[in-house]
C-alpha cells in the first residue's frame, strides 16, 4: 500500500544526501514557535528532590579527558602490581568464557522527524524545531515520514538483514521527563529487518589480528526505527531545562545477537558497524558526537560446563549465563572496558561462590567497575502496545531492490579492493586507509592514485607500482608531517603529491628530494611542484658511470674495516652506510641511492642487487 | 438582516440553563455578536457546541479534567475549522465526563451535567458528550459535536431524546480530539433532527491528511453507494439484544420501532451476533488499555496544571504527585486498570484476549449484514450475502434515564452497563445512530414524569461500515413516521 509513494519519494531522493533542503523549503512544517507564535511554552522549571538523573550529561570530550588522566594516575599507582594481577586474570579467562550481545541505537541521517514534518536539527536554538506532536500537545498524531525509512533500510540491507515486507510500531511506555508522550514509539513486535550478520575480519582489529584468530560473524537478531527523546539539560543545582529540537529524532536500534566472545571484539563490532552506517551515508554522526549509543548484554559461563548442567538461552543461542544490561555507553573505548569491568565482576561473584544477577548496570568513563542502577524487581515493564494511529508500513521488493542496487561501496568491498593487485596495498595499510579521516584520506588515495595512472598510462610497469608507491606515501610520509595536525586533504592537494610522486617514479628526483618537495608543499609554498624542481635547481643530474666508481672508492678506502666486515663477514647490511655516505658527500639530487649500492657491490663483487 | 441569526436567540438562554452545567466554558456574548456571519458559507448563523475534548484555539480545551482545567490549544481541531469555515459560530464548549471516561457525565471536574426537567431532582443526560447533548435539547445550539468511543454521543442522545449519530470509523478528521482510546474514538454529532445531522455530517465528512486514520480519497471511493432507503429494505433483530434486564417500555418502543419500518414497506428478520456478549468485558480492557497509554503525556511539564510544591523524589518520576492530583477518580481508576491490562503479566490473557474478541465482534457484524464490509473484502464487491441484513434495528440502552442521585451510589460496573448495546458498533468501527421514539403513556416512569421530562427510548440503526447514509435515510424515515403517527 505504501510501496508507491515510497518509490515516488526515492526517486527523488536516491542520487541525493537525505537532507533536501528544497524540500525543506517548499513545506511549511507546523511548528509551534512559527505557526504559533501566540503559544510559547513558558519555561517551566521543575522543582525536585532529585540531584542528578541517571544520565550522563557530562560533555563527551571532557568524560574522555578525565577519563585518560585518570588512567594515567592509575597505571603510575599500579605499575608494580598490575601485571601479577592481569596473570591472575588470563588463567581466570581460561576457565569462564565471555558472551556479550550488543544493542546500538543511531541517529538517522534525514531531513526531519519520524513523525512530523518538523525539520531535524543539531546544536539549534532549543525548542525551535517541534511540531505539536513531538511535544505531545493533545489532540495531535503522528505523520509517519515515509523517507525517514530511506537510510534505515540502507544499513539494515548493508548488515545483510532481511527485510520484512510489514511492520508496525509499538509504543513503548515509561515515565521520565525527557519522554513528551510517556511512551516511545518503537517497533517491538515486527521490526522492520531481521536476521542479519557482521563478519570482523582481522584488518577490522587494531592489532591487525583477532582475538579469535581469524574472521568472526556475528548474528543480528533486529533493526527496528524509532524516537529519540529529549535532551534534559542541568541547571545547577535542582533545574532542568528540556530541549525538545531531538525530539522524535528517527533512531535506528541494531540489535546483535550473544555472538561475541571477547571485549576487542565487542569494539571492533561497534566499530564496524560504526563504519558501515557512515559508508551507507544512514547516520548523522559517529558515536562521539553522542549520534550514537551502545547498550551491552554481559555473561560468562564456565567453559568445561558438563553438558547437561542447563543454562538460559536468548532467541536460539542456549547455555548461558545469567546475563547483565550495562547501558549508554557512547564510546567505542567504553563499550571495551565496561565488558572488561563487568566481565571480571561476574568472574570474580561466582568464583567466590555469588550469583550474578539480571540486573541493570551503569558505567562511566574511567571507572574501574560498573555501577548497579536497578534489579530485575526493579526492572520497568515497558507495556508494548501496537499505537492505534499508526498504519503498518509495508515496503515493496522493488523499493528493495532499488536500495540494494544503489548501495555505496562498504569498507569489507573497499579493503578487497584495496588488497587486489589493482593497488596491491597491505590489509593493514588498507584498512588503516578506510579508518582514517573519515574516508578522506581514502578519497585523497584514490585521487593521488587517479592522476598517476593517467600519466603513466602508457608505461605498463610503472603502472603496476602505482597503488603501492601512493598508499606509501599518502600514509607515511604524508601521515608524518600530520601526525599532530588535523587532516586537511587541501594542504597538500592531491596533484602536487601525484607530481612529487611520477617525478620520483621517473627517476627525475631522488628520494630524498621528493621528501623534500613534500614538506615544501605541506609548509605552504604555493609555486607548482614542476617549478619548485626548477628554481631550486632539484632535478636529478646523474653521475657518470666514473664518476660514481670515483666516488665508490673514495669512501671504501676510508673505511677498510667495514669494507672486511662486508666481503669477509657477509655484513651486507653495512653498504647502506656507505650509499649513505656517497649521498652525503655530493650535491643534492646528483646520486640516486639504488645507482650508489649497485657501483658499491660491483667494486665490492658482490652479487648485485636483487630487484625489489 | 431579515432573520435574527439562531445564536442571538441562544445567547437569550444563557442564564437559563446555566444550573445544567452543560458548558464548561462559553463564547463571550460581545463577541459571537461581533462576528459577521459568512452569509454564503452552509453553515452561516448556524450555532455550535463543541464537546470541551476537541481543541479549539479561542476557548480553554480541558476534557473535563483537573489537569488541563486551564489549557487553551494552540491550534483548532479539523472538524472546529471545518464548522468555523462555513461560517458556523462557536456558542461554547460543553461538559463531559473526564477524558470521555463515563456514561452519565458525572465524572468531570467541573461537575455533573443535569438534563433539563422541572423539579429539584436532577435526571442524568448520559455520557460522556452529556453537556453536547443538553446543549441541543435545550435549544442553546442547532447543532453540538460530542464524541464517541463505546456509545458516549448515542447515550446521551438517548436519555435526552434527541439524535445522536456515530459516523463510521475514519471518516470524520480525529486531527484536535483529545484522544480516549484512539482505535475507537469518533468524532459524534448531536442535534435535534436527522436532517440537521446529515448536514453537519456531510460537511465533515473529508479526507483529513492530519489524521493519520482518516480514510484516504481512495478508499472512500471504494465505499459503495448504499441503497436507497426508498427500496425495500431487510432490517435486522439482533437477538442478543433483547436481554432479560431489558426495560418493558423499551423493548415496547422497539416493537414499535420495528412495525414503523414494517408499514413502510421493509422486511424484519431476526439476526444473531454471538459475540456481542463479550463485547461490553472487550471495550472495559481494551478502551482503558489505550487510555493508559494515551494519558500517560498528562504530567504538567509542558502544559497543563501542576501539583502544589515540590514533586519528584529520587525514587519517581518529577511528576507523580501532579498526575495522583490532576486525574479524577474515574481516570485513576481506568489508567490502573489499563496499565494493569498492558503489563506483561497480563497482557496475553486480557488485552490479546479482548483484541480476539473484537476481530470476532466485527466478523459477526460481517455475516449479518448483506453488504461485504468495504474495509475487509478485496477490491471487487464481494457477492453480497443475500440472508444478510442491509440495517440492524435495537435499543440504544437498556434502560431509560436515572435520577442522578440513583447513579450517585451506583458501582461502575453497573454504570457501564448503560454502555452494552453501544459498545459493539464501537469495536466494529460501524456507522450507528439513535433517534428518540415515544414511548407509550402507560409505560412512563413516575420519576422522569415528575421531573418533567419528556419520555422517549434511543433506538439504534446500525449499518455495514460506510454505508452512514443509508443508516441517516432509516432514521429519517423513522422519524418523520413518528411524526405522522403522533
Amino acid at each position: 500500500m505504501l510501496a508507491h509513494p515510497f518509490r515516488t519519494a526515492l526517486a527523488a531522493f536516491s542520487n541525493r544526501p537525505y537532507i533536501c533542503q528544497s524540500c525543506l523549503c517548499r513545506v511549511k512544517p507546523q511548528l509551534l514557535a512559527s505557526r504559533h507564535p501566540v503559544i510559547k511554552i513558558t519555561s517551566r522549571a521543575l522543582q525536585t528532590q532529585d540531584n542528578a538523573p541517571n544520565k550522563d550529561n557530562a560533555p563527551f570530550r571532557k568524560s574522555l579527558k578525565d577519563a585518560a588522566k585518570q588512567k594515567r594516575k592509575q597505571e603510575r599507582e599500579n605499575a608494580g602490581a598490575s601485571k601479577k594481577s592481569q596473570k591472575g586474570k588470563d588463567t581466570r579467562l581460561e576457565k569462564w568464557e565471555l558472551t556479550v550481545g550488543i544493542e546500538i541505537h543511531a541517529e538517522l541521517n534525514t531531513a526531519r522527524k519520524l513523525f512530523s514534518s518538523a525539520t531535524t536539527s543539531v546544536n539549534e536554538l532549543p525548542n525551535t524545531h517541534v511540531a505539536l506532536f513531538d511535544a505531545a500537545f493533545p489532540g495531535s498524531q503522528p505523520h509517519f515520514q515515509i523517507e525517514t525509512l530511506i537510510p534505515a533500510l540502507r544499513s539494515a540491507l548493508a548488515l545483510s538483514c532481511n527485510i520484512q515486507q510489514k511492520s508496525t510500531f509499538d509504543r513503548k511506555h515509561y515515565f521520565y521527563q525527557d519522554q513528551p508522550a510517556g511512551y516511545q514509539i518503537t517497533q517491538y513486535y515486527e521490526p522492520f529487518a531481521r536476521d542479519g550478520h557482521i563478519t570482523l575480519y582481522p584488518h577490522d582489529f587494531p592489532s591487525g589480528v583477532s582475538p579469535e584468530g581469524g574472521p568472526v560473524t556475528i548474528g543480528i537478531r533486529q533493526i527496528q526505527i524509532e524516537q529519540d527523546t529529549a535532551k534534559t539539560v542541568l541547571q545547577p543545582p535542582s533545574t532542568y531545562l528540556l530541549d525538545f529540537n531531538r525530539v522524535s529524532h528517527p533512531l535506528i536500534e541494531i540489535i546483535t545477537l550473544p555472538h561475541i566472545h571477547n571485549a576487542s571484539t565487542a569494539a571492533a563490532c561497534v566499530r564496524k558497524i560504526q563504519g558501515i552506517l557512515k559508508a551507507v551515508n544512514a547516520v548523522t554522526a559517529g558515536m562521539e558526537m553522542g549520534g550514537l549509543r551502545a547498550d551491552v548484554n554481559v555473561s560468562v559461563r564456565e567453559r568445561n560446563a558438563q553438558a547437561g548442567v542447563a543454562g538460559l538461552s536468548y532467541y536460539g543461542v542456549s547455555g548461558l549465563g545469567q546475563r547483565t544490561e550495562i547501558k549508554n555507553l557512547a564510546s567505542v573505548k567504553a563499550v571495551e572496558e565496561a565488558i572488561i569491568a563487568e566481565r571480571d565482576r561476574q568472574i570474580g561473584l561466582l568464583e567466590s561462590g555469588g550469583v550474578v544477577e539480571g540486573e541493570t548496570r551503569g558505567w562511566t568513563i574511567g571507572s574501574k567497575t560498573t555501577k548497579r542502577l536497578r534489579g530485575k524487581e526493579g526492572e520497568i515493564d515497558y507495556r508494548y502496545m501496537p499505537d492505534p494511529d499508526i498504519a503498518p508500513i509495508i515496503v515493496g521488493n522493488d523499493v528493495v531492490e532499488h536500495l540494494r542496487e544503489t548501495l555505496p561501496m562498504l569498507s569489507d568491498d573497499y579493503i578487497q579492493k584495496l588488497v587486489s593487485k589493482e593497488y596491491g596495498l597491505t590489509s593493514k595499510d588498507a584498512s588503516t586507509l578506510l579508518l582514517l579521516d573519515d574516508g578522506d584520506r581514502l578519497d585523497y588515495y584514490f585521487d593521488v592514485v587517479e592522476n598517476l595512472r593517467s600519466t603513466f598510462s602508457g608505461t605498463r610497469d610503472v603502472l603496476s607500482r602505482v597503488g603501492k608507491v601512493a598508499g606509501n606515501w599518502v600514509l607515511m610520509e604524508l601521515g608524518g608531517l600530520f601526525k599532530n595536525e588535523e587532516w586537511s586533504s587541501s594542504r597538500v592537494p592531491s596533484d602536487a603529491l601525484a607530481a612529487i610522486i611520477a617525478h620520483l617514479l621517473r627517476k627525475q628526483i631522488t628520494g630524498r628530494t621528493a621528501k623534500l618537495l613534500l614538506s615544501m608543499k605541506f609548509e605552504g609554498d604555493a609555486r607548482l611542484v614542476e617549478h619548485i624542481i626548477i628554481d631550486d635547481d632539484m632535478i636529478l643530474r646523474p653521475l657518470s658511470r666514473q664518476e660514481y666508481t670515483a666516488l665508490a672508492e673514495k669512501v671504501l678506502e676510508g673505511k677498510p674495516d667495514m669494507v672486511r666486515d662486508i666481503v669477509e663477514n657477509q655484513q651486507h647490511q653495512k653498504l647502506k652506510w656507505f650509499v649513505g655516505q656517497m649521498m652525503a658527500r655530493s650535491a643534492e639530487g646528483t646520486v640516486e641511492p639504488g645507482a650508489a649500492e649497485a657501483t658499491l657491490r660491483e667494486l665490492l663483487q658482490l652479487p648485485p642487487l636483487e630487484q625489489k | 438582516m431579515s432573520r435574527l441569526p439562531s445564536y442571538y436567540k441562544c445567547l437569550a438562554k444563557q442564564s437559563r440553563i446555566a444550573h445544567l452545567n452543560a458548558f464548561i466554558s462559553l463564547a463571550d456574548g460581545a463577541s459571537v455578536i461581533s462576528t459577521t456571519p459568512d452569509t454564503h458559507g452552509s453553515f452561516s448563523g448556524k450555532s455550535i457546541a463543541i464537546k470541551d475534548n476537541i481543541c479549539t484555539s479561542d476557548l480553554p480545551t480541558t476534557a473535563g479534567s483537573g489537569i488541563l482545567k486551564d489549557f487553551i490549544s494552540p491550534y483548532d481541531a479539523t472538524v472546529v475549522r471545518r464548522l468555523q469555515d462555513a461560517g458556523a459560530v462557536i456558542m461554547g464548549k460543553t461538559n463531559m465526563d473526564e477524558f470521555g471516561m463515563g456514561s452519565h457525565s458525572m465524572h468531570s471536574y467541573f461537575g455533573p451535567v443535569k438534563q433539563l426537567g422541572r423539579g429539584e431532582e436532577g435526571i442524568s443526560a448520559g455520557g460522556s458528550s452529556g453537556g453536547s447533548a443538553v446543549a441541543v435539547k435545550s435549544g442553546y445550539c442547532d447543532v453540538a459535536l460530542g464524541t464517541d468511543t463505546g456509545g458516549s454521543v448515542r447515550l446521551p442522545a438517548a436519555y435526552t431524546g434527541i439524535v445522536g449519530f456515530k459516523p463510521s470509523y475514519g471518516l470524520l478528521s480525529r486531527w484536535g480530539v483529545i484522544a480516549y482510546a484512539n482505535s475507537l474514538d469518533t468524532v459524534g454529532i448531536l442535534a435535534n433532527s436527522v436532517d440537521m445531522v446529515r448536514q453537519t455530517f456531510n460537511l465533515l465528512n473529508k479526507y483529513d491528511p492530519q489524521d493519520p486514520t482518516s480514510l484516504v480519497p481512495s478508499t472512500r471511493s471504494r465505499l459503495r453507494t448504499p441503497k436507497s432507503a426508498e427500496t425495500p429494505l431487510r432490517i435486522g433483530i439482533p437477538l442478543e439484544y433483547n436481554v432479560s434486564t431489558l426495560k418493558p417500555a423499551i423493548r415496547d418502543a422497539w416493537i414499535c420501532a420495528l412495525r414503523l419500518l414494517q408499514s413502510k414497506g421493509h422486511t424484519l428478520h431476526s439476526v444473531s451476533l454471538p459475540a456481542t456478549r463479550h463485547a461490553l468485558s472487550a471495550y472495559y480492557i481494551l478502551a482503558p488499555a489505550e487510555a493508559s497509554s494515551n494519558l500517560a503525556k498528562y504530567d504538567g511539564v509542558r502544559y497543563g496544571s501542576r501539583a502544589e510544591g515540590i514533586d519528584g523524589t529520587p525514587q519517581s518520576v518529577l511528576f507523580a504527585k501532579t498526575r495522583g492530583e490532576g486525574f479524577g477518580p474515574e481516570v485513576r481508576r481506568r489508567i490502573l486498570l489499563g496499565t494493569f491490562s498492558l503489563s506483561a503479566q497480563a497482557i496475553d490473557n486480557y488485552f490479546i484476549q479482548a483484541q480476539k474478541i473484537r476481530r470476532l465482534v466485527q466478523q459477526d457484524f460481517d455475516n449479518a449484514f448483506s453488504a461485504p464490509n468495504p474495509l475487509v473484502s478485496s477490491t471487487s464487491p464481494s457477492v453480497s450475502n443475500s440472508s444478510g441484513v442491509d440495517v440492524l434495528l435495537c435499543p440504544t440502552a437498556p434502560t431509560l434515564p436515572q435520577l442522578i442521585s440513583n447513579i450517585e451510589n451506583q458501582d461502575s460496573v453497573s454504570e457501564t452497563m448503560s454502555d452494552v448495546f453501544t459498545v459493539p458498533a464501537s469495536l466494529a468501527g460501524l456507522p450507528a445512530i439513535s433517534i428518540p421514539i415515544s414511548i407509550r403513556e402507560d409505560h412512563n416512569d413516575p420519576d422522569l414524569s415528575k421531573a418533567g421530562v419528556e419520555q422517549t427510548a434511543g433506538m439504534q440503526i446500525i449499518g455495514q461500515y460506510g454505508d452512514d447514509r443509508l443508516v441517516l435515510d432509516v432514521a429519517s424515515q423513522l422519524e418523520v413516521r413518528q411524526r405522522v403517527k403522533i
